[in-house]
This record gives C-alpha cells, structure tokens and sequence, in this order.
C-alpha cells in the first residue's frame, strides 16, 4: 500500500506501507496493490491562503486519480480540520474549501468505482480537539494527528479496510417474537405485541424502521420464526404499527421445524450462499443452534434489553452491511453530482505537470552558508537520510572549519505561493568534490534537486572551475538517489563492490538548462 | 525500569539486538521514525511528557534512562 500525504503519519498505518514524501504526487510506484490519499488541513494562521492550499490539494488528488491504474483500489481520507483560530466568527472560507475538498471525493468516487472514500470524522470525533492534535509533535515532526492515537487509529482503519475488501452480507434472516416486537404473538394476540406506542414498543418501531432503511440500500430481509403462519399473516395485515410487512419480506419460514433447517431452505430458495446470510433471535439456544449447524452464517448476539436496539441495529450495519461510508450514504446525492463531476475536473485538473508546477510560483534562494543558516545547514546534514548523496554527519562546528578550509556551502531555501518552507536543502563543495548534496523529503517531488544542482554548478563554472567529482555512497535509506547524477548530465565512471559509485563532470560542456518552472535567486 | 525501556525499544525497532549500549549511531532501525515511535511508546508507558529538548538529547539507551529518570524524580 502507498500512502500520499503531506504530514508524518507512518505510525498511523500498518509495517509494509510505503509513502510519498510530503505533499509529493510527483511519484506514483507501480507495483502497489493499492493507494491511499491521506491529506490532512495544514495548519496556518491565514485563513484565505490555507483555503487555497486545499482547494490545490484537489487538483493534486486529481493528477494521482488519473494516473492510477483504475484496476487499483485507491482509499481517499476525507479531510477535517483538528485545529483552526480564526479572529472572527464568519469567517468559513477553511470550512468551505474543506467541504469542498469533500465533496469533490464524493463525486470523484461516483465516477471512478476504484475509488474509496473513508470519513475520518468517523474516527477523530471520538477524542475532544485537544486531544487529537499534540502541539509538541506537530512543531517537532509535522504530525498532523496526535501520535498517541496511533493504536486506535490502525484497529480502526484495519476496519475500514475489511468494509472495503469484504463482500457485505446480503441478507438479514429476522426472528419475530421478542426481536420485531415485544411480547410472544401466540399469547399476547395481534394487539397484544408491543409495537409503537410507548416504551418498549418504541424501540422495537425503531428497530422496525431502521431495518426497513437497511433493506432499500439493498439487504434481502427474510423471517424464521416459531409461529402459526397464519397468525403472522393475520398480524401483517391487520395491526397498523408494524413497519415491516409481508411484502418487505423476499422470503419467510414461519413454522416449528428447526431453525437451522429452515435457513438452509431459505438460502436455496433465494439462491444464496449460507455465507452471505446474518441470523438475528432474541433466543440464545437458537443462536447457538445456528452457529452449531451452520457455521457461515454470522450470528451476533441480541441486547437484552429492547433500548440496546438502535445501538446493535448500528454494529449490525458496521460489521455486516457496510460498504464503506460515504459514497454509500451519499448515494442519492451521487446522482446529482455526477453532472457536474465532469466538468468540474477538467476546471480543476492541470493536464500537465509542469503547468501545475508553474502555478505553483516556486521561489528557490541560493545561498552561501553564513552565521544565521550554519546551525540548521548541520541539522540537515544530521537528519536527512533519504535524499543524500553521501549522507555525512556533521557539526555546525565542522561546516565552521570546512569553510575556513576553503570548503564552499550552499544552502537552499524554497518558497511557493502557499507558504515558506524555509532552507531544506544544502550542497557542499571541497575543492573539485561535491562533498554532500542533499534535500529535505518534504520538498521533492517538484524536480527542484536538478534546479538546485545544476545553478550551483553553472556558478561554480562562472568562478572558473571547470571539472567536478562526486560520490553516491549506497545506505538502507537513500536508493531513491542511486542514479540522481546520472540524471543531471554526470558521468558514472566506476562503482565499487559496495555500490558506491564515483562520477565526474566537465563544467565547459555540462547542460545548465533549468526548467523555466522556478524563480531562482543567488544570494 | 532498564528492562521496561528495552522491552519498549525492542518492540519499537522490532529487533531483539537491542542492549544498554544500543544508540542511534549504532542501531539502524534507530531512525527518526523510529524515534518518535519510542518517545511516545516511553511518554505512554510511564506516563511523562518530554520537552522537546529532551528528545533530542535521548540519543542511546543511557540517556533515556538518564532522563526518564530525572522525569520520574
């Protein structure tokens, strides 16, 4: 599974997930059985700039939608907002876009049958806001949700995961007495049972109407029951507070042989295997009859008391006859948007990267390591472990001497019109030897490494030198950069046994191009 | 509560290679994931909550238990 997203959420998701690099939809692997969108709202204090951040954010789940194999299932969290202070009260334009936001993977779905929509609302309204964000993880690292919640998070996704993959049941085998109604028909009589009116019939007119919902999203009802036919019959017609009747019914057995035997003939008769049947009775003896004799089908336990009723009635869907959430609840709803789903993509959608890339206004600042970047110059060099060339560690102290060594330092600041992501990349040079190269995950994605290699080397050129080595020294962490030099125009001379390949260049006849994408700037 | 630690830092970086020597230089699966995986399997366990500049310093085995220590004072 491949997760797209633009926080730290590894722990959120099971061991074996890979991930994009953040807000990354520059790289879409293959060979993944399935994709997961998991963007969350960033958190920002301009309410006008952070809307169109993600009303962008639509645009970038397009681009991966439509390059997704639609043989792949992709499972698209919606997005809900953990955090937002906002100096007035009117101000909705964060909750407008994130509706927004929602909405278009409601209609993405209705159009695109691989695509899952997961509420996450269904799992954060369980904790208080206070408890959903960790302030120390989010400034520490860019944790979009309190890492605590981590556990509760995968059992529920696994969940959600089982709804996705799993076939709903398709049909619901009711007991009457004391299950549809309160009270036993052949001793309490037609009038006798408790349905509507005051509690218990109350719960039970509930159950009755829930279960008639259940049956128009498609679940076949059908009755077991110890009973006279006749007298069921009788009850359909005659006591006008039952909800469910005969012709809600597609199949019944009201008789007195063996449940078992008659959820058998129920199956064949609507032609359905036992394991798409779910058996509710009040009368565990039946309960335990059935999950004797015929294992398949799901039999759950039923309240004890008839107020338990809309809470079962809830895991009765949640565990059998869920699809997965939305687009499933929104099915109505679907139908109108389908109308609009098309042409609101092709408003939305960048048909070219590059042209989504522009729009972007990406800002890169170059500039020689000084007293106020040294520190953080280090940080990078100490962290980053997936795009580094050569991952050295050093000290702010050892940039310090390298520099009175002679030892140039780049760093790397990159802007774009949604915010400022501060220095995330840094570029050493001892001599004729790049030393390190390196850049924070956060910002790939956007092919900024070859803008930013290539306007060091075109100045270094411009200062006279005219050839360059370099080095990709392999790590458990940095294959995505095993042939980055090749791809800026280095040559790959040798490679040693251990994978460390050695490269080198000749400034006078390099390729400077860049992309004309950036606004690039040496300081 | 050494034992408790490396229990907690052995299902963390799912190895049982993990000692009282064990640190981020020398432990691979010792990664900043995995970092923020132990500080808060750590902050759960014994029911603490490091300041930020504690996590960076808890760098091996012997400074966490140096500042858990410190923390349950």
């Amino acid at each position: 599974m491949f997760v797209f997203r633009n926080h730290t959420i590894e722990p959120f998701f099971p061991n074996g997930c890979s991930f994009s690099g953040y807000d990354d939809v520059s790289i879409i692997p293959e060979n993944e059985d399935a994709y997961v969108w998991f963007y969350q709202a960033p958190i920002k204090f301009d309410n006008g700039l952070l809307a169109e951040e993600i009303n962008a954010m639509q645009q970038k789940f397009q681009l991966v939608l439509g390059k997704v194999s639609p043989n792949k299932t992709v499972i698209a969290f919606t997005m809900d907002l953990p955090y937002l202070v906002s100096s007035t009260n009117s101000d909705f334009r964060v909750k407008n876009a994130i509706a927004k936001y929602n909405e278009m993977l409601v209609v993405a779905a209705s159009v695109r049958s691989n695509l899952k929509v997961v509420d996450v609302s269904e799992f954060t309204r369980q904790y208080p806001a206070s408890e959903l964000l960790d302030w120390k993880f989010y400034f520490l690292s860019q944790m979009g949700l309190n890492p605590r919640l981590a556990k509760p998070f995968q059992e529920w996704f696994a969940k959600k995961l089982e709804q996705i993959a799993l076939k709903r049941k398709k049909c619901l085998v009711l007991d009457l007495d004391n299950t549809l109604w309160g009270g036993i028909l052949g001793e309490d009589g037609i009038d006798g049972i408790k349905i509507g009116g005051d509690y218990p019939g109350k719960a039970f007119l509930y159950f009755q109407e829930a279960l008639l919902e259940l049956s128009k999203s498609g679940i076949i009802l059908a009755v077991c029951s110890k009973n006279n036919e006749k007298d069921v019959f009788e009850l359909w017609e005659k006591n006008p507070f039952l909800v469910l009747k005969k012709e809600h019914f597609a199949a019944w057995r009201i008789n007195w042989q063996d449940k078992a035997t008659n959820i058998k003939e129920l199956a064949e008769e609507l032609n359905l295997g036992l394991d798409s049947f779910v058996f509710v009775d009040d009368n565990p003896t039946e309960r335990e009859l059935i999950r004797q004799m015929l294992p398949m089908v799901s039999v759950p336990e039923f309240p004890s008391q008839p107020y338990e009723l809309p809470v079962f009635f809830g895991s009765l869907v949640e565990d059998y006859f869920k699809v997965y959430a939305i687009t499933d609840e929104d099915r109505n709803k679907t139908e109108q948007y389908r109308a609009n789903a098309n042409r609101a993509q092709a408003q939305r959608s960048f048909t070219d990267y590059h042209d989504f890339l522009r729009s972007l206004n990406i800002q890169l600042t170059i500039e020689a390591a000084n007293e106020f970047n040294i520190q953080r110059i280090a940080q990078m060099t100490q962290k980053t472990n997936q795009f580094n060339l050569t991952t050295k560690r050093y000290t702010d102290a050892d940039i310090k001497a390298m520099i009175q060594q002679g030892c140039k330092v780049f760093c790397l600041a990159v802007a774009d019109k949604f915010g400022d992501g501060g220095i995330t990349g840094c570029m050493i040079v001892n001599g004729t030897e790049i030393e390190t190269f390196l850049l924070s995950c956060r910002i790939l994605g956007k092919g900024i490494e070859f803008a930013f290699l290539k306007k060091v080397l075109q100045k270094l050129k411009n200062e006279g030198q005219t050839k360059l080595k370099a080095k990709y020294i392999p790590t458990a962490k940095n294959a995505q950069v095993r042939d980055f030099y090749e791809k800026c125009g280095l040559s790959c001379v040798s490679e040693d046994k251990l994978g460390t390949k050695f490269y080198s260049a000749d400034l006078r006849t390099m390729d400077f191009e860049i992309e004309d994408i950036y606004h690039m700037e040496i300081k | 509560m050494e034992q408790k630690i490396l229990n907690i830092m052995k299902s963390v970086f799912q190895t049982d290679v993990v000692d009282v020597t064990c640190s981020q230089r020398s432990c691979e699966q010792w990664d900043s994931m995995n970092h923020l995986n132990l500080v808060v399997e750590l902050e759960m366990e014994f029911g603490v909550s490091f300041e930020p500049e504690e996590i960076v310093k808890m760098q091996s085995f012997q400074e966490v238990v140096q500042i858990l220590k410190g923390k349950l004072a």
